[in-house]
């Protein structure tokens, strides 16, 4: 059993830097949690804080109900992963690995078991005798989650830990890691600043931006219900697109006018911006959502040139112009575009996010939900 | 082809070779002719008596050697010598170490100015400490005797660099104070190589402050550690300035070094064979005390 309860929590700097403001997440027992945002947002030094490595200036962390504030690291039963893995040059990987258990004075047997153990599961056996500097960074990333594992602790905390491998080995360890989750059953913090780990990674992600949670919630609900146009444009890739439209209403129908275009919006969505009559919103839509059309459907399409074209082989991505706008749009493989045609695209308005313009919050986010 | 590509491989190779020659044969030249022809001729010279002047024909095969290990101020000088390495490694290396753990890191306030005190006895010429240093312990006026006077009262008089028991005390602590700084430097740049994410893996690992230390900082900045050993082992054997202006190996050759001795047994009183026998047998314990740390030491890591 290990939950973790960040309460209040805040971190200032000297020279009054706020690095985090009022931090609220509750980790439950055996969750994943990714903590994502860009560089700079508060993500590393609230895990940190979790760690025991930063001091909490503001608020109280809980780790099983029990107040951790002032419990120096190695009491609060945790272990770490690095970002720069954090092997100790000078001693071989079953030293290194061993090491946190030596310091707590494991009997020798005890530690052999562990670390033999840890070394199975995550295939480094025949590393034990090397030094790390004899190492490739995948297997380096291996030995540092082992040295994580033999301890046992009640929660793992990974600080970027797969940023420093090439892409096909993040891909791999990322689910290294999530298998292993499943495997040791423990509470585990990750941080990252790549969507597409948390994404795939986390039961429940929180989401960062200058100290500020944004949003905490499943992947799907960040993805589908994002609070504020932040959440949406910093998950999901391509990104959600932005365009910044005028709300008007003719005979009862709700319009958003880009200028170049003007889009009809169903009866559900037009009363979630009944209120934004005269008003400017942005309009967001995923590349997803929207479709491809050769001929223009009045009132219901954009009309659109094609920049750039991205063929991935199972979709294309294409970059479009609207008069004022950029987008992207995910068509499928058999479309025949060429950079400059004009094309049409139909939004999915059920999918649609409307932001207000200026605190950037999604409009009408408990009105969707029901 | 293939032949033509060989003879092309030859060629660069060539040239290759001849810029290092080029490039090596200045530092060479110099190095033989200021170096090891001297200590070739130091070497021929120790076999002889000779005044420096006249005929060298004198041959007296190995008596320059035995005589100076019959010599009891000889055998001080050497002792002295062994006593300064013992203090410097294990009092003023341990020091600065500490020094350095304590103003190393970046963010403390002030930890620039005290680097700046620390270091600055180093820059200072070896004459120059001697002498601000022989005003210090000045009998009349120096610092012992104004802390004597103010504690017992009275016309006390403190003479450290005059008195048997203490001078050679008196003189380490220059030694101490003035190279302080330099290994702290050293360490500082090794500290300042040692990754703050290990120190936390070892926190996290459940490490205290002294076992951080011991097991993880230590061994990671090893290579300034060996670098410092060396440079204060081969500078222990070479003290010459600062005694020198302190005491002239004095009072009753008490505060004598090795190279003090040569000065005033071989220089002195131009007996330049049994300087040159001096000479070499310094050379021999650096190099000795070398070709064991290369082999022991520095291989090792």
């Amino acid at each position: 059993m290990a939950t973790v309860s960040l309460k209040n929590i805040g971190k200032v700097y000297e020279g009054n830097v706020r690095a985090v403001d009022n931090a609220n997440i509750e980790i439950e027992d055996r969750e994943f949690v990714v903590f994502v945002g860009p560089s700079g947002c508060g993500k590393s030094t609230t895990l940190r804080m979790i760690a025991g490595l930063e001091d909490i200036t503001e608020g109280d962390l809980y780790i099983d109900d029990k107040r951790v504030n002032d419990i120096p690291p190695k009491d609060r039963d945790i272990a770490m992963v690095f970002q720069n893995y954090a092997l100790y040059p000078h001693m071989t990987v079953y030293d290194n690995m061993a090491f946190g258990l030596k310091i707590r004075k494991f009997d020798k047997e005890d530690i052999k078991k562990r670390v033999d153990q840890a070394a199975k599961i995550l295939d480094i056996e025949e590393l034990l005798d090397r030094k790390p500097k004899a190492l490739s960074g995948g297997q380096r990333q291996r030995v540092a989650v082992g040295r994580a594992i033999v301890r046992q602790p009640k929660v793992f905390l990974f600080d970027e830990p797969l940023s420093n491998l090439d892409a096909k080995l993040r891909v791999q360890m990322r689910a290294e890691i999530s298998s292993l989750h499943n495997r040791l059953q423990a509470t585990m913090v990750y941080v990252t600043h790549d969507q597409v780990e948390a994404m795939t990674m986390a039961d429940k992600i929180v989401v960062l931006k200058d100290g500020l949670i944004q949003q905490i919630g499943s992947p799907l609900e960040l993805y589908n219900d994002p609070a504020n146009r932040f959440v949406a444009g910093f998950i999901g890739s391509p990104p959600m697109n932005f365009m910044t439209v005028d709300v008007t209403e003719e005979k009862g129908k709700v319009y958003i006018d880009e200028g170049d275009f003007k889009l009809e919006i169903p009866k559900e969505q037009g009363d979630i911006l009944k209120d934004y009559v005269g008003k400017q919103v942005v309009f967001g839509m995923r590349p997803e959502d929207l479709d491809y059309h050769e001929e223009e459907m009045k009132d219901q399409t954009i009309k659109c040139n094609v920049g750039v074209i991205e063929p991935l082989g199972a979709e294309i991505h294409v970059y479009v112009n609207t008069a004022k706008h950029q987008a992207i749009a995910r068509v499928g493989p058999n479309v025949k575009l060429q950079v400059g045609d004009t094309i049409y695209l139909l939004p999915h308005f059920e999918k649609a996010v409307f932001f207000d313009l200026e605190t950037e919050l999604a409009i009408g986010r408990e009105q969707r939900r029901q | 082809m293939n032949t033509r590509i060989d003879s092309q491989k030859a060629h660069i190779k060539l040239k290759e070779s001849l810029m290092i020659i080029m490039l090596v044969a200045p530092a060479l030249i110099i190095f033989t002719t200021f170096v090891v022809i001297p200590v070739i001729q130091a070497g021929y010279y120790s076999f002889f008596k000779w005044k420096g002047l006249g005929p060298l024909n004198d041959f007296r095969g190995i008596e320059n050697f035995i005589r100076a290990f019959n010599h009891p101020v000889f055998i001080t000088a050497l002792m002295n010598n062994l006593k300064i390495v013992f203090l410097s490694l294990f009092l003023q290396l341990p020091t600065a170490f500490l020094l350095a753990l304590l103003i190393g890191r970046k963010g403390f306030f002030g930890s620039m100015v005290f680097r700046g005190l620390y270091f600055f006895p180093y820059v200072l010429a070896e004459i120059v400490v001697g002498i601000i240093w022989k005003f210090i312990y000045d009998p009349q006026y120096g610092i012992p005797t104004f802390f004597a006077r103010l504690i017992k009262g009275g016309d006390i008089q403190i003479g450290l660099l005059g008195n048997l028991d203490y001078a050679f005390t008196a003189i380490f602590i220059v030694i101490f104070w003035k190279y302080i700084g330099f290994h702290m430097i050293l360490y500082i740049a090794g500290l300042q190589g040692v990754p703050k994410e290990l120190e936390d893996a070892a926190v996290i690992d459940g490490a205290n402050k002294f076992q951080v230390v011991l097991y993880v900082i230590i061994p990671s900045m090893w290579s300034a550690i060996i670098i410092s050993v060396f440079l204060s082992v081969i500078g222990s054997f070479n003290v010459f300035d600062i005694v020198w202006a302190m005491g002239q190996g004095g009072p009753v050759h008490s505060t004598e070094t090795l190279v003090t001795y040569l000065y005033n047994f071989g220089f002195k009183r131009f007996a330049f064979g049994y300087g040159s026998a001096i000479a070499i047998i310094i050379f021999f314990l650096c190099l000795i005390f070398n070709i064991f740390y290369q082999k022991y030491v520095v291989a090792e890591k």
